[in-house]
């Protein structure tokens, strides 16, 4: 405790590791290889969490879907007067959108009914109604697309328009007014907005039907009550609120997360039996050089205390520069890949910027993660050579 | 530092069925300041002999007694002390490391105990000194010549200034040049009145003025 | 089951801790029974070699399971948001009956390893290693202490289910309870504080006469105290809220995490504090005695200084107390 560090020790640690060269880089790019791999997965996936919670902060507070044998039905837009009587309640506005399935390119499409003369649900959507004339879309049956949206469609040669297939098989053509961008990557790519009146055409529902209800309440606190008081009114309905999303979304998440864990937890496994394999397999010079150690005066505990330094340099090492590559990986190089395994390869091919979110938590996860593990992997074999019978190796 | 061996039985066990007696009850008196020379074959036990004496091994039986204390069962903490302090280990390849400075190889003693730099300075160019090969302190050691790799592993040996010196074998590698160079610095470390004990097979040993006795080892038991 | 990544990171270290403490357990168990300082037969080199293993795998699971502590309480916070209710860890350490007890047993493992290696520390300096025996029958119990640990953290982590509702610290610390914390909350807060600022004043005492025993029986009941009027009186100074008895909410961001700084000082203290005790009484070894005498008196004196500004700058600046 009143010790200063023994920086001789560390030289000699040091010196130690070099004189071992090729073992010891060896190691070092699997561990480093290692690290980056599982702090890749941490930064992608907070990333990606960051991206989904500012997409979660605009979600409605209460959403009512009604049921039908278990299944979403369309609910009749009565509903929405019954609610907005209910006392707390801001307002409840009915929805009209779905899922389009556009065979050719094999994405699916949100569509969203807008009904400009209604309050819209989320303020980006405000934003974007003023940006766009929507009162002529209206008129002359045409929409405005998302950037992502906008892409798969040129590909497909539809530049002008599109054709939408009805339920009973007919054709609607819709224009495409205009492309908007907002400011949220996740959601901007897949979206297709257009008249309620069409949207009610495309997916054969009547005027008075909605998809689902979302309900705006002035007190956040009294959420879960009022949702409570809807769900006893129509027991038919599923009451979803923005904080059991969250908790879903986060726990999908953190599942997935666990599961790459999991899978890492079998890599670290095997890495530790080649650390010890390797770390062991004392080579007679080696023996000899901890001989002559302890034969000039060195004690057992000197011994330890110097392969202690050696294994905590090499993993310290292998974390820093596997945080490093990684964040090179990641945030400017865009993970190809990697990314991947989270986003889905089904949904629409998102092109979006993995935004820089940086976190202390991940930083330590690894630490521990890789740091300790190495040490432990190397205690054993650090005490073996350091109680070597010193009398036979210097023969 | 008198140096008493009494009784020492060393019994290596390979296993259960398998021992082997490198010693058999060995007494023996070192007077300080005496050079002693022992003989014997390989499997005598000589090198046995040594490494109780510096207590890098335990013995079976019997005690190793030096300036009145007992060595033999010293914990590592006590043993590496006492190596330390007061035994200058010099190896049948000297054992430097030979990617290292003469500086960084004859500072390795030290090192454990984290001197403060300017002690550590004094206590190299001393030795270093000593041994004339100050000239050469950063140069590494294997682009040294033979007799002042010599002179090196010398000197580690002494950096702590240790009154019992002890060679293994000290010669069994090199050519006749450096045997008698080797020699010469034996001559004056005895003139600085420290024990010093040579395990060898090496006949130039048996007809040195200098030494005051040779004892002859067989089997683990003394016969001269 | 929470899966988290902290989770997971947190139960994977504790796995090796018990592999390697279960090695340690085994060498200690043989070397308690087996050792002879005086014996010259191959078993008691072996032991010896052995004694050198345990010890540094101690060494290694006490230095990482302090860091671990820390990352614990940090991930209890974070796995707070999860759970319904709960608005910090002091949620989370509610969630099942084993929370509470988890803690303790934490804590106390990390002071009876620190101990451990005290002793250590002395033994490979004395000549005849005479504390390895006693060294080896401590650490017997220590490890069942220590697998009482790590099963409670795995039961404690598979059990919390995260659909089910938890108290927030404002209903477990309160008066209104039943349970036996809130019973802390019947004793005046006028003489816990007296009792706290008079086990200081012992402690002061007790350190300029140094007296060994008194010092460390007044370092444990200071522990005790210091811990109840954290909860009862200076936690509602740091939150400014008369009813805000929480231990854990002074961990978050918005206090400035200012609780690890009074929990690290205070346990630093105290275990320094209980070091006297098994250097100068058990081991007999004096020479660090003045050290850690110093050092148990610095970090408590900075722990009660930084206490008790909280109430004293809400009183300067509001004219009253809550």
């Amino acid at each position: 405790m009143k010790n200063k560090i023994n920086t001789y020790l560390i030289e000699y640690a040091i010196n130690s590791l070099l004189r071992q060269k090729y073992k010891n880089i060896f190691i070092l790019i699997v561990f480093t290889f290692l690290t980056s791999l599982l702090t890749s997965i941490f930064f992608i996936s907070n990333s990606i969490k960051y991206e989904l919670n500012t997409t979660l902060k605009s979600l409605p507070q209460i959403t009512v879907q009604k049921l039908k044998a278990g299944r979403h039905h369309s609910i009749n837009t009565q509903v929405v007067d019954h609610i907005i009587n209910i006392a707390g309640v801001e307002d409840a506005i009915p929805r009209v959108w779905g899922y389009y399935y556009f065979e050719n390119a094999g994405v699916n499409f949100s569509i969203v009914g807008i009904d400009e003369f209604e309050n819209q649900y989320k303020d980006s959507l405000n934003k974007i109604i003023k940006e766009n004339d929507f009162s002529k879309a209206e008129e002359n049956s045409s929409m405005i697309v998302g950037t992502g949206v906008k892409k798969i469609l040129d590909e497909n040669y539809y530049s002008e328009y599109f054709n939408f297939i009805r339920p009973d098989g007919t054709f609607k053509k819709v224009d495409i007014a205009g492309t908007f961008k907002s400011n949220l990557q996740l959601e901007s790519n897949d979206i297709i907005l257009l008249p309620k009146e069409i949207a009610l055409d495309i997916f054969d529902m009547e005027e008075d039907m909605a998809t689902d209800i979302i309900v705006k309440v002035s007190n956040p606190e009294e959420i879960f009550t009022i949702a409570s008081k809807i769900k006893l009114m129509y027991p038919d309905t599923r009451v979803i609120t923005n904080k059991e999303l969250e908790i879903s979304y986060q726990n999908i998440f953190d599942y997935k997360g666990g599961i790459f864990l999991a899978l890492f937890i079998i890599s670290i496994f095997t890495f530790f039996i080649i650390i010890y394999d390797k770390v062991s397999g004392l080579s007679s010079e080696e023996k000899k050089e901890i001989g002559i150690l302890k034969a000039i005066g060195w004690k057992v505990e000197d011994v330890l205390k110097e392969k202690f330094y050696e294994s905590f340099i090499i993993s310290f090492i292998a974390y820093t520069f596997g945080v490093l590559i990684s964040f090179t990986f990641v945030y400017i190089f865009q993970a190809p890949l990697l990314r991947n395994i989270f986003t889905g390869y089904s949904e629409l091919k998102t092109s979006f910027e993995l935004p820089f979110v940086f976190d202390f938590n991940t930083l330590f996860l690894v630490f521990f993660l890789s740091v300790p593990i190495y040490i432990a992997a190397t205690i054993i074999p650090s005490w073996k050579s350091a109680t070597i019978e010193t009398d036979k190796v210097i023969r | 530092m008198m140096i008493e061996l009494k009784n020492l039985t060393k019994v290596f066990e390979v296993n259960k069925n398998n021992k082997t007696t490198a010693l058999k009850d060995l007494n023996l008196n070192i007077k300080e300041g005496e050079l002693l020379v022992i003989k014997g074959a390989s499997g005598s036990g000589k090198s046995t002999v040594l490494s109780l004496i510096a207590s890098l091994s335990k013995p079976t039986n019997g005690e190793v007694i030096v300036d009145k204390k007992r060595v033999s069962k010293l914990p590592d903490n006590f043993a590496s002390l006492y190596r330390r302090e007061h035994i200058g280990f010099i190896f049948q390849k000297y054992n430097l490391i030979p990617t290292l400075s003469v500086k960084e190889n004859i500072l390795l003693p030290l090192i454990p105990q984290n001197p403060n730099e300017i002690e550590a300075q004094k206590l190299l160019e001393k030795v270093m000194k000593k041994f004339k090969i100050e000239h050469k302190k950063d140069n590494i050691v294997k682009n040294l010549s033979g007799g002042e790799q010599q002179r090196v592993a010398i000197a580690r040996s002494q950096v702590n200034d240790p009154k019992i010196i002890i060679a293994d074998e000290p010669t069994a590698n090199l050519d006749k040049e450096l045997s008698l160079h080797f020699i010469e610095i034996l001559r004056e470390l005895k003139k600085t009145k420290k024990t010093i004990i040579i395990a060898t097979h090496d006949p130039l040993f048996f007809e040195l003025d200098f030494v005051d006795r040779i004892i002859e080892l067989s089997n683990g038991e003394l016969i001269r | 089951m929470i899966l988290s990544p902290e989770v997971l990171t947190i139960i994977i270290l504790n796995i090796i801790f018990l592999i390697f403490g279960t090695i340690a357990f085994i060498l200690s168990i043989r070397i308690f029974f087996n050792w002879n300082v005086e014996s010259t037969s191959q078993k008691q080199y072996t032991l010896e070699k052995q004694s050198f293993l345990s010890a540094t795998i101690i060494k290694y699971i006490l230095s990482i399971k302090i860091l671990l502590f820390i990352f614990f309480i940090f991930t209890l916070d974070k796995i707070s948001n999860v759970l319904t209710g709960a608005m910090c860890a002091a949620g989370v350490v509610d969630a099942t009956s084993y929370g509470i007890y988890l803690l303790l047993f934490k804590l106390i493992n990390i002071y009876l390893f620190g101990f451990w290696l005290i002793i250590h520390n002395f033994d490979i300096k004395t000549e005849t290693l005479k504390f390895t025996k006693l060294k080896f029958g401590l650490f017997l119990f220590i490890y069942f202490l220590f697998i009482s640990e790590i099963v409670l953290e795995i039961t404690m982590f598979s059990s919390i289910d995260v659909a089910k509702l938890v108290s927030c610290c404002g209903t477990l610390y309160s008066n209104t309870q039943t349970s036996y914390l809130s019973s802390i909350f019947m004793i005046n807060s006028s003489y816990l504080l007296i009792s706290f600022y008079s086990s200081l004043g012992f402690l002061i005492l007790f350190y300029l006469v140094r007296n060994d025993y008194l010092y460390i029986i007044f370092n444990l009941i200071f522990l005790i105290l210091a811990i109840i009027t954290l909860i009862t009186f200076f936690g509602t100074y740091i939150y400014e809220l008369p009813t805000h008895h929480c231990p854990f909410c002074m961990l978050q961001n918005e206090y400035s995490y200012v609780g690890y700084i009074l929990y690290l000082s205070l346990f630093v203290g105290t275990f320094y504090g209980f070091n006297i005790g098994i250097s100068n009484i058990l081991t007999q070894d004096n020479e660090n005695s003045a050290y850690y005498y110093k050092m148990s008196l610095v970090f408590i004196l900075f722990y009660t200084v930084l206490v008790s500004y909280y109430p004293i700058s809400y009183y300067l600046k509001n004219g009253v107390f809550l």
